[in-house]
């Protein structure tokens, strides 16, 4: 049975195990990416009859000379650089303490693991209280500082912090929870091995444990960025349904939005969808590459 | 380096002591192998050495100096592991050159030292691979030349050939003696094969449940086990026990009365019961029933039953036929008697004229 030579029958039946979740995929996955590149190139559509009129690349030519989009890339990129380097090294420091915490390890891993499965929209309303410039959390303690009190949300200069802030909390319960997962995978033989050859703790982690762990920090900074690139929720959930003070947070996604159910200008949601598309395919290949030379199965 | 241990003790919870007050010393440019069953306390001993696990009691010197305070990072000892621990992400050569990179020495030292090591191992055809593609033998022999890489005074290897398969590990085991010789390295072997330690090593020390059993060379092990733990695990086949009321008084003339009084346990070694007499060395001679005879190449082997117990020969010259009677005469060189406490009383050198 395990080496059986394919055959037409045995390869119709695989299809047919296959086809439950071929069918899902198809319908919800494939068919809507296709829909909307084809979508992009609609210049004049009757959404009400589905009927095409014209076809060309002139919403690629809109959203290109489109400065509302130009700050969209602006924004989404200053998104992704803050918030996936210093999720996985904070998220990486605290997978490191809490592995060497074995009392109370399961509580601390519940805890951190909380951010991920509460809801975005729950977790942005008690931002929002912590963001309070009058009564928030965060400026009690800045005050405390002797700092004043900061409009986090409702100043362009520190609204995109504030969005920052908020997703790397939201997402280093997963990560950590990964880090954790590598970190015990690693055999302590390993360590005992290095100890011996002289390595002291510094140059065990930089030599045992970084190198060890990086398919999962590989994992977990490919996952940052593709996830960064379509945030989406966290905004709209935190600036009650803005793109945050004069547009500070106005994200690709966000923008698709707009376009999309806010101003039915389907085709040019579709070419904005297609750019980021091709700008997340772009920085995987260019990770996929890096992770060739650097990352150690 | 002469490695001592006095009074040397370990629990690793407070409550169950796995080493029980260990006191040896180890000579200078040998090789020792500590020998025992699995779980009887040896690759902890081997942690005790390289600094990996402290005493709960007891000091451990390296020649004159107390090291026991010190951490595996200050001792500076080679060990090569069971599983050999190669880092899977850096090539064999890098793998040699790590602890060299440890001690902070340069590229070209480091690279030209690595490649000596190589070729007293034989991996120098292997350089820029990474373990996960050598063999067993050859990750074997990386992780010694790694061991090796910054001159240790001392090598410590935890079963280093249990992963190999058979034929490879008689001829590792004649390269780790090669290699011991060659480099005149104090090493300390650990295994559970008694075959491994008796033909690699200078000395032996057996081990069992924590406490040392006895630590001599292999032949003393043999000849004169001290007691009837090591007289039973050393030897193949496993030595004859037979308790002392099943000899009726076939022993009466051969033994004095006040050491039969005391024995319990009876030796034998299979090779000590012939079928044939040699009159200086027939100790007593016994009645014995053949059970089952069998004969593979040379060797001749028969179970025979002696009042109700099973003793096995391999010293058998005739044809025999199952259910016959046979004659054993007992050979004084393989003979024992333990006490009640399992020490052996009689027989071995020290009672040989």
């Amino acid at each position: 049975m395990l080496n059986e030579k394919p055959t037409l029958k045995s390869t119709a039946k695989a299809l047919l195990y296959l086809l439950p979740m071929l069918v899902i995929t198809i319908i919800f996955n494939i068919y809507p990416i296709l829909k909307s590149f084809i979508m992009s190139f609609y210049t004049k559509y009757d959404f009400f009859k589905d009927i095409v009129q014209q076809w060309g690349g002139s919403n690629f030519t809109f959203i290109f000379r489109d400065p509302d989009f130009h700050l969209a890339v602006k924004n989404t990129l200053i998104f992704v650089v803050g918030v996936v380097p210093l999720t996985v090294i904070i998220s990486l420091v605290i997978a490191l303490l809490l592995n060497k915490i074995k009392w109370l390890s399961g509580l601390f891993r519940t805890v951190y693991f909380l951010p991920f499965v509460t809801s975005t929209v729950a977790i942005a309303q008690v931002w929002h209280w912590i963001y309070n410039s009058d009564y928030g959390l965060l400026n009690y303690f800045l005050s405390l500082f002797g700092i004043n009190p900061i409009a986090w949300l409702e100043s362009p200069k520190y609204a995109m912090l504030a969005l920052i802030i908020m997703s790397i909390w939201k997402s280093l319960g997963f990560n950590i929870v990964l880090f954790l997962v590598g970190l015990n995978n690693i055999n302590e033989r390993y360590y005992q091995a290095a100890e011996i050859d002289g390595a002291n703790a510094w140059h065990q982690f930089t030599n045992v444990t970084l190198p060890l762990l990086s398919p999962i920090t590989f994992l977990v900074s490919v996952n940052g960025v593709i996830g960064s690139f379509k945030v989406f929720d966290q905004i709209f959930a935190l600036f009650n349904g803005t793109p945050g003070p004069s547009k500070s947070a106005l994200t690709i996604v966000y923008y698709l939005y707009q376009k999309f159910y806010t101003e039915w200008k389907y085709g040019i949601a579709a070419a904005s969808g297609v750019v980021l598309f091709f700008m997340i395919l772009l920085v995987t290949l260019i990770q996929m590459w890096y992770s060739k030379k650097h990352v150690h199965y | 380096m002469e490695v001592t241990f006095k009074d040397v003790s370990l629990s690793y919870d407070g409550t169950r002591e796995i080493l029980h007050h260990l006191n040896f010393t180890i000579p200078e440019g040998t090789l020792v192998s500590i020998l025992g069953p699995s779980g009887c306390g040896k690759s902890t001993t081997l942690m005790l050495i390289s600094g990996l696990l402290a005493p709960t009691q007891g000091k451990i010197f390296f020649g004159d100096q107390d090291v026991t305070k010190q951490d595996a990072l200050a001792r500076k000892v080679g060990m090569v592991f069971q599983n050999y621990a190669l880092y899977p992400h850096l090539t064999v050569l890098e793998n040699i050159m790590f602890p060299l990179k440890m001690a902070k020495i340069k590229k070209e030292e480091r690279r030209e030292k690595a490649l000596k090591l190589a070729k007293l191992v034989h991996v120098d055809d292997q350089l820029d691979k990474k373990p996960g593609a050598l063999s067993g033998g050859q990750q074997q022999r990386v992780a010694i030349a790694r061991a090796l890489a910054k001159e240790p005074s001392l090598l410590l290897l935890d079963e280093p050939l249990s992963n190999l398969d058979a034929r490879l590990r008689i001829e590792m085991r004649q390269e780790i003696r090669r290699i011991q010789q060659e480099t005149g390295v104090t090493t300390i072997f650990v295994t559970h094969d008694q075959d491994e330690a008796l033909h690699i090593s200078d000395h032996i020390m057996v081990l069992n449940l924590g406490d040392i059993q006895q630590f001599s060379s292999a032949e003393t092990l043999y000849d004169n086990p001290s007691n009837l733990f090591v007289a039973k695990f050393i030897g193949e086949p496993v030595i004859n026990t037979v308790p002392i009321t099943a000899f009726g008084h076939d022993l009466d003339a051969a033994v004095p009365a006040e050491i039969l009084a005391k024995t319990a346990t009876v030796g034998i070694r299979p090779e000590a019961l012939q079928d044939h007499p040699i009159d200086a060395n027939t100790f007593a001679t016994i009645t014995t029933k053949v059970k089952a005879y069998e004969k593979y190449g040379r060797e001749k082997n028969a179970l025979v039953d002696y009042n109700g117990q099973e003793l096995l020969s391999t010293e058998i010259q005739g044809r025999l036929e199952n259910h016959q009677d046979l004659t054993l005469y007992l050979q004084k060189s393989g003979l024992y008697l333990f006490d009640e406490a399992g020490e052996r009383i009689f027989g071995g050198e020290q009672d040989v004229e």
